[in-house]
């Protein structure tokens, strides 16, 4: 049986990647499941999408332990603890994330020893309006490493993604070829393993909580705006950096900022709180005089240095 | 210290903590972020399911004054109990003249179009003193966005796919609720902050029912991306599908009225969830039924004034 997981953050495609891959199985006569998993239903949260695939009847159910091949559509993703993509991975288990780095560059920019690849994404047109198809490229790419046919993806692709533009489509199938290629040298690297009965699983264990009093289980916060402790500035991929010299101290970009992560520094130019800013532009676009830049994210949000510190009235 | 701004259009004052748990690009979080600034902490949230119960997930919390939670069709109800208990602590002395609080109640539309609206029209029935805020984000947000009676002729939601999309119409909850003839009632969009902040100053220093219908466009839901949400909330407005208006004294007033509208096409096209209208092809007739309601609905408006 092959098990595959896809992680990604809500709107890159992930799930749909993992029907398109389900459906290029199942074209190819084997038994598929696929499945997403939400923590919270919003865009930006980490999610993952698993498939399971096997010429015979599949028994298990529920999200994949010990998977053969992990497909991760962004790699801040790996920074993150809580999106669990390392969790249960097993010796075998292959990495294929989506980077614009090197295998090596990567595996030494997260210290990881574990074998990985990378796979290249082509540069969107325009940051807000293109999205690269992410979903048929990680598809596509998964299906080489697993043997698949190219033939597989591309009918996969017409099933799954029915209703998009002729144009939208053809952006699609071309994203899948490309990363198709670009796996070529690892056909077939991926391979199955045999199915493990529950009886082979670890049992769960158990932590039993004593029943409370109302007034201690009934949960009530006594502290004011205690949410400042939460650090959403972690869900970014594109950070926005305020350029001083262009900035007119119109104030548009505090007023329409959602989260009320910009204030403003003793001269009264608008400064950006990285710790809370989610990394949804809207300032760039309200900004009358373009005095504002996306910058990609590099996942260090939490001790970057440069520029943050422009806001520091404390 | 929060630094001040000389051109500050808003208050800075931060009174809503970051770090929730909204999308980012939230529509909703930017209206209710207004909301906090002008009300301040002295007001008791009463939130009924919802987006925004995202808001406070133990044991984080983004207020600074009171909040709680109540089931999805009363929070009416529990703002009946909260000002009657407020109420009664002020006549026995137990709560000073400047300890009182300002009563919210913040539900999304699913809650103020379909499941709450008899526990409203209770509260208004009964003159109960409290401000309403309903962010309408035209669906079922945090469930996956299904369709409630506040989406739009047209849009595809979780639970209405295929070509023409959700066959409904959007409830007219402003008529319904000025039905019930309250202190005040009017409808905002965080994409006019100015508008919105001088509504809310308005009913903050009034008595009884005073009810507000927030627009707040939802990049997860309506599947536009997260910068655009100030975007799609000021078309809203400039084609004529978001009237601002207010109740006072028995009487509609609209407070933006925009001479040249742009056609609806530029608010539809902008969101994944009308693009089944314009691909593969355009489907005049629902595109043409869209514009003619809006139309027909400013011809009224012409009329009556």
């Amino acid at each position: 049986m092959f098990r595959i997981r896809f992680h990604g953050r809500g709107g890159q495609g992930m799930k749909t990647a993992s029907r398109i891959l389900g459906s290029a199985f199942f074209l190819e006569g084997y038994e598929t499941q696929d499945a997403p998993r939400y923590g919270a239903e919003r865009r930006g949260a980490p999610m993952f999408a698993y498939v399971r695939a096997a010429k015979t009847t599949i028994f298990e159910r529920g999200i994949i332990l010990r998977p053969d091949l992990v497909v991760v559509a962004d790699e801040s993703l790996l920074l993150l603890q809580s999106a669990g993509v390392l969790a249960d991975l097993a010796e075998h288990s292959l990495l294929l994330i989506s980077s614009s780095h090197s295998p090596e560059e990567l595996q030494k920019k997260l210290g990881m020893v574990r074998p990985l690849l990378t796979l290249s994404m082509p540069v969107p047109k325009d940051i807000f309006t293109s999205h690269p198809p992410q979903s048929s490229a990680c598809a596509a790419a998964a299906a080489q490493l697993l043997g698949l046919s190219l033939q597989s993806v591309r009918q996969a692709l017409h099933m799954e993604l029915s209703g998009l533009s002729d144009e939208k489509m053809a952006e699609n199938e071309e994203t899948a070829n490309s990363a198709f290629l670009q796996m070529e040298p690892h056909r077939g690297r991926v391979g199955e393993q045999p199915e493990t009965g529950s009886v082979s699983e670890d049992r769960p264990s158990w932590i039993i909580l004593p029943f409370e009093d109302a007034r201690i289980s009934s949960p009530a916060i006594h502290g004011e705006a205690t949410s400042l402790l939460m650090d959403t500035g972690s869900w970014r991929s594109l950070k926005p950096f305020i350029h001083k010299e262009q900035c007119s101290r119109c104030d548009l970009c505090h007023t329409y900022c959602p989260e009320g992560a910009i204030s403003f520094d003793n001269d009264g130019y608008p400064c950006i709180d990285y710790k809370h800013c989610k990394g949804c532009l809207i300032c760039l676009v309200q900004c009358p005089l373009h005095a504002i830049e996306a910058v990609q994210e590099d996942g260090s949000f939490h001790n970057n240095k440069q520029g943050d510190d422009q806001c520091d009235n404390s | 210290m929060q630094k001040t701004s000389a051109n500050a259009l808003i208050p800075t004052s931060h009174l809503l903590g970051s770090g929730t748990a909204t999308c980012s690009g939230c529509g909703a979080l930017a209206d209710i972020r207004l909301f906090y600034e002008i009300l301040g902490e002295k007001t008791i949230f009463v939130n009924a399911a919802g987006c925004m119960t995202l808001l406070t997930v133990y044991p984080f919390t983004p207020f600074r004054g009171s909040w709680i939670y109540t089931a999805m069709a009363s929070a009416p109800a529990g703002a009946q109990g909260v000002r009657d208990a407020l109420d009664l602590l002020l006549a026995k002395g137990r709560l000073g003249k400047e300890e009182d609080l300002q009563v919210v109640v913040l539900t999304g539309d699913g809650s103020a179009y379909g499941m709450g609206l008899s526990s409203t029209s209770g509260a208004m029935e009964r003159g109960l003193d409290f401000i309403y805020i309903c962010y309408d984000n035209e669906g079922y947000g945090n469930t996956g966005h299904q369709f409630s009676a506040a989406t739009p002729h047209g849009a595809s939601t979780a639970t209405s796919r295929g070509m023409t999309g959700f066959p409904g119409y959007k409830k007219d909850l402003f008529s319904i609720w000025a039905a019930h003839n309250p202190t005040y009632l009017a409808t905002v969009s965080g994409a006019d902050p100015l508008d919105m902040v001088r509504k809310i100053k308005k009913a903050k220093d009034l008595r009884g029912p005073r009810m507000f219908i927030a627009l707040a466009p939802c990049p997860t839901g309506w599947h536009f991306d997260a910068s655009q949400t100030v975007k799609i909330g000021k078309l809203a407005v400039q084609t004529g599908i978001w009237p601002l208006k207010e109740y006072v004294n028995g009487k509609v007033e609209h407070t933006r009225i925009v001479t040249k509208k742009r056609p609806v096409d530029e608010y539809l096209k902008m969101q994944g969830r009308f693009s089944h209208l314009f691909e593969p092809r355009r489907n005049e007739k629902v595109l043409d039924e869209i514009q003619t309601r809006v139309n027909d609905y400013w011809k009224n408006v012409e009329e009556g004034e």
